[in-house]
C-alpha cells in the first residue's frame, strides 16, 4: 500500500506543484487524471522515488522513501515499485527473459527465471521469451513491461499512459493485464492517463487540475 | 551481470565493435612484435659477442667483418696472411685468439675453418661422436643436423663459396665425426672443421696463393684443379691465409690501442663487436621508433574509435540507462556498465593483439631463418614490457570511456523518461 501526505513539488524556477493526497490499499486501483502539463508523470515520477519532491511524505508499506538517500532510494525502488511506462523500453541487446532477469537481479541479486516464465506465460509471450525486445509488436512489447514491473512482486505498481500508444484492442487486453495481474500480486496500482478508454473502467479517481 | 550486460552491448552493434578491437588489435600486435624483436635481436647479437673483444681480418667495413666473421650474416671483407696474424696472436695481451678460415657451404651452411676453442666460446657441447681431429673431420650444429638429418658417420661434399649453387668440391667428402649441442648462438647454423681442410680443399697454397691475391671470394671458378695425392697440410704450414680471428683479451688497454697500432703497421684492420653492434642497432633504433610512433598513434586512434562509439550510443541507450535506474540500479553501476564496455574491448583487443603480433613474429621468423639463419622465438613473454602494455590499453579503454560513463553516471532519469 501506498500513501501520500502534503506533497509539492517545484522545478528549478518553476511554478510550485501541489499534488492531492493519496492512498491505495494492495491489490487496489487509483487513477490520476488530468489534462496534459498539470504535473501527472512528474506526480508519478515523484510517488517512484525519480524525483524528490520539495516537501511532504510518501509511505509505502511504512518506509518513508522521501527521507532516503539516493543509493537506498535505488534499491528500494527496484525491490518495491514496479513502473510501466507510456513507451515500452528494454534492454536492446538482451533477449525478453534476460531483461526480465535483469530487473530481479538488480532488486535481489538474483536472476528470478522461474517468476519471469510464469508471468510471460500469464500474459501469452512464452513463445518469445528468447526473441530481442525490437522483434515483437507494440503490444506485446507492452505486456513485456507489465512483466517486467510485476517480478520482483513489488508493492507499488505505477502505470504511466500505458495505453497511449495502443490501439483499443490492445489497450483492453493491458488494463485487464494490470488490474488482474496487480491484484493477484498484492500490489497497488496507480495509473497515470488521460485516456477516455480507461476512465470509465475505474471510479476511483484523482483528476489534477 | 553487469558484465554480461556490457558484454551482450558490445556485441549488439559488431561494426562499431569491430572497428575498434581491429584497430586495437593492429596497434597492440606491432607493439607486441617490437618488443619481441628488439629483445630477442639485442639477446642474440649480444650473446654472440660475449667472449670476443675484437676481430681482427681484412680490411673493409667493420661492420662487414664483425657481420661476416661474428654472425656469419655477410660475406667475408677479404682474407689476411695467417703469419702476420699470428704473430699478433702470440701477443701477450691476448687471452685466447680463435682463427677462422671460411670455406664451402653444404646446401648453403657454412663449413667453417676454426679451432676447438670455437666450439669452446659458445659452449657448444658434443652431443653425439667426438671433436674434429683430422682434415676434413667436422663436427654439425645442432639445427644442421636435425634440419638435414645428418648423422655422425655420414659424409659429404662442400659446395664452393657461401653460396649452396656453388661448384662442388667433388675430389674430398667431408665426414661427420660429431654433432653440437644446441646453444642458441651461431654454432647451431655451422659446419665446424679444422683450418687445414679449408686449406687443402682449395688446393695447394702455391697456386691458392695465386689466386687469392686480392679477390678471394670470388676465386674458384678454374683453376682449381686438387691434387688428390697431395700430403694433408698442417696448422703449421707456411704462406698461408686465414680469414679473421676472434681476440679476447688479458689487458684490456689491447682492446683500445689496438685497433690504431694494426691499422698503422699491418694491412689488416681489428674492430670491436660491441661498437659495431651498437652502431647496427643505433640504425635499426630509428626504423623501430618509428613504428612504435606508428603503433602509438594506431592505439590513439582506436582510443578515439572507443569514445565515439560508446558517445553515439549514448542518446539512443539514456532509456536504457533510465530503465536500469528505474530498476534498482544505481549511478554507480551505469558508470561500471561503460567502462566495462570499453575495458572489454580493450582487454578482447589486447588478446588478439598478442596473438597475432607472435603469429607475424613466427612468419618473420621463418623468413629470417631462411635468408639470414635466425630465429625468433614467439612463444617468449617479456611480461614487464607486455605488462605495460596491458597497462596502456587499460588506460586508452578508461581515457575513452571517461567521458560516456560520467554522462550515464550523471543522466537525469526523471527528465529521460518524461521527454520520451
Amino acid at each position: 500500500m501506498i500513501s501520500t501526505k502534503n506533497i509539492t513539488f517545484q522545478y528549478p524556477k518553476g511554478e510550485l506543484f501541489h499534488m492531492p493526497d493519496l492512498y491505495c490499499t494492495a491489490g487496489s486501483t487509483i487513477l490520476i487524471t488530468g489534462n496534459s502539463g498539470r504535473g501527472k508523470t512528474t506526480y508519478l515520477h515523484i510517488l517512484a522515488g525519480l524525483l524528490r519532491p520539495k516537501s511532504g511524505e510518501i509511505e509505502i508499506d511504512s518506509t518513508n522513501i522521501v527521507s532516503l538517500s539516493e543509493r537506498k532510494n535505488d534499491a528500494f525502488r527496484g525491490k518495491n515499485i514496479g513502473v510501466v511506462f507510456q513507451k515500452p523500453y528494454f534492454i536492446a541487446s538482451l533477449s525478453i527473459l534476460e531483461n526480465l532477469e535483469m530487473t530481479s537481479w538488480l532488486a535481489t541479486g538474483k536472476k528470478d527465471s522461474a517468476t519471469a516464465k510464469k508471468l510471460l506465460n500469464q500474459l501469452g509471450l512464452s513463445e518469445h521469451i528468447s526473441k530481442l525486445p525490437s522483434q515483437l509488436s507494440v503490444g506485446q512489447q507492452q505486456r513485456v513491461s507489465i512483466a517486467r514491473a510485476l517480478i520482483n512482486e513489488p508493492k507499488v505498481l505505477l502505470a504511466d499512459e500505458p495505453t497511449s500508444s495502443l490501439d483499443d484492442k490492445n489497450a483492453e487486453i493491458v488494463i485487464d493485464l494490470l488490474t488482474s495481474l496487480s491484484r493477484e500480486y498484492k500490489a497497488a496500482l496507480i495509473i497515470v492517463t488521460h485516456d477516455s478508454r480507461i476512465k470509465e473502467k475505474f471510479h476511483n479517481q484523482i483528476t489534477m487540475i | 551481470m553487469i558484465a554480461k550486460l556490457a558484454w551482450r552491448n558490445i556485441w549488439f552493434k559488431p561494426l562499431n565493435t569491430i572497428l575498434s578491437i581491429i584497430l586495437l588489435m593492429s596497434s597492440v600486435a606491432i607493439i607486441t612484435v617490437l618488443i619481441l624483436l628488439e629483445k630477442q635481436f639485442e639477446e642474440k647479437f649480444n650473446s654472440n659477442i660475449d667472449g670476443v673483444d675484437l676481430v681482427m681480418g681484412a680490411q673493409g667495413s667493420p661492420l662487414q667483418l664483425i657481420l661476416s666473421s661474428v654472425y656469419q650474416v655477410d660475406a667475408p671483407t677479404g682474407n689476411i696472411s695467417y703469419d702476420s696474424a699470428k704473430v699478433w696472436m702470440k701477443n701477450p695481451f691476448v687471452e685466447k685468439a680463435i682463427p677462422l678460415a671460411f670455406g664451402d657451404n653444404y646446401r648453403g651452411y657454412k663449413i667453417l675453418g676454426t679451432t676447438p676453442d670455437y666450439l669452446k666460446k659458445y659452449g657448444a657441447k658434443i652431443s653425439n661422436g667426438k671433436i674434429f681431429e683430422n682434415n676434413f673431420e667436422v663436427v654439425v650444429g645442432n639445427d644442421i643436423a636435425k634440419k638435414l638429418n645428418i648423422n655422425v658417420g655420414d659424409t659429404f661434399f662442400g659446395s664452393h663459396g657461401d653460396a649452396a649453387e656453388g661448384e662442388v668440391h667433388e675430389n674430398e667428402s667431408y665426414k661427420v665425426v660429431g654433432i653440437a649441442e644446441k646453444t642458441g648462438k651461431v654454432v647451431d647454423n655451422l659446419i665446424v672443421c679444422n683450418i687445414p681442410s679449408v686449406w687443402q680443399m682449395h688446393g695447394s697454397h702455391e697456386e691458392h696463393n695465386h689466386e687469392q691475391v686480392g679477390e678471394n671470394p670470388k676465386h674458384g671458378e678454374e683453376g682449381h684443379v686438387h691434387d688428390d695425392h697431395e700430403a694433408d697440410l698442417t696448422i703449421d704450414e707456411p704462406g698461408m691465409e686465414i680469414t679473421a680471428v676472434l681476440l679476447k683479451f688479458r689487458n684490456k688497454m689491447g682492446i683500445v690501442t689496438w685497433p690504431r697500432i694494426i691499422a698503422q703497421n699491418t694491412k689488416m684492420q681489428v674492430a670491436s663487436p660491441a661498437i659495431e653492434v651498437n652502431r647496427l642497432f643505433k640504425l635499426f633504433g630509428i626504423g623501430i621508433n618509428a613504428l612504435q610512433y606508428l603503433a602509438y598513434g594506431i592505439m590513439l586512434i582506436s582510443g578515439i574509435s572507443i569514445f565515439i562509439a560508446l558517445f553515439n550510443t549514448l542518446k539512443e541507450r539514456k532509456f536504457e540507462f533510465a530503465l536500469l535506474r528505474v530498476s534498482g540500479a544505481g549511478r554507480f553501476k551505469l558508470l561500471s556498465l561503460v567502462m566495462i564496455e570499453s575495458l572489454l574491448l580493450c582487454i578482447v583487443g589486447y588478446i588478439f593483439g598478442t596473438i597475432l603480433g607472435r603469429i607475424a613474429l613466427l612468419l618473420l621468423s621463418n623468413s629470417a631463418e631462411d635468408d639470414f639463419k635466425m630465429s625468433f622465438n614467439p612463444y617468449d613473454f617479456i611480461w614487464d614490457k607486455e605488462g605495460i602494455l596491458f597497462l596502456l590499453t587499460i588506460f586508452v579503454g578508461i581515457i575513452a570511456a571517461l567521458i560516456p560513463a560520467i554522462k550515464a553516471y550523471n543522466l537525469n532519469i526523471s527528465k529521460t523518461l518524461a521527454n520520451g
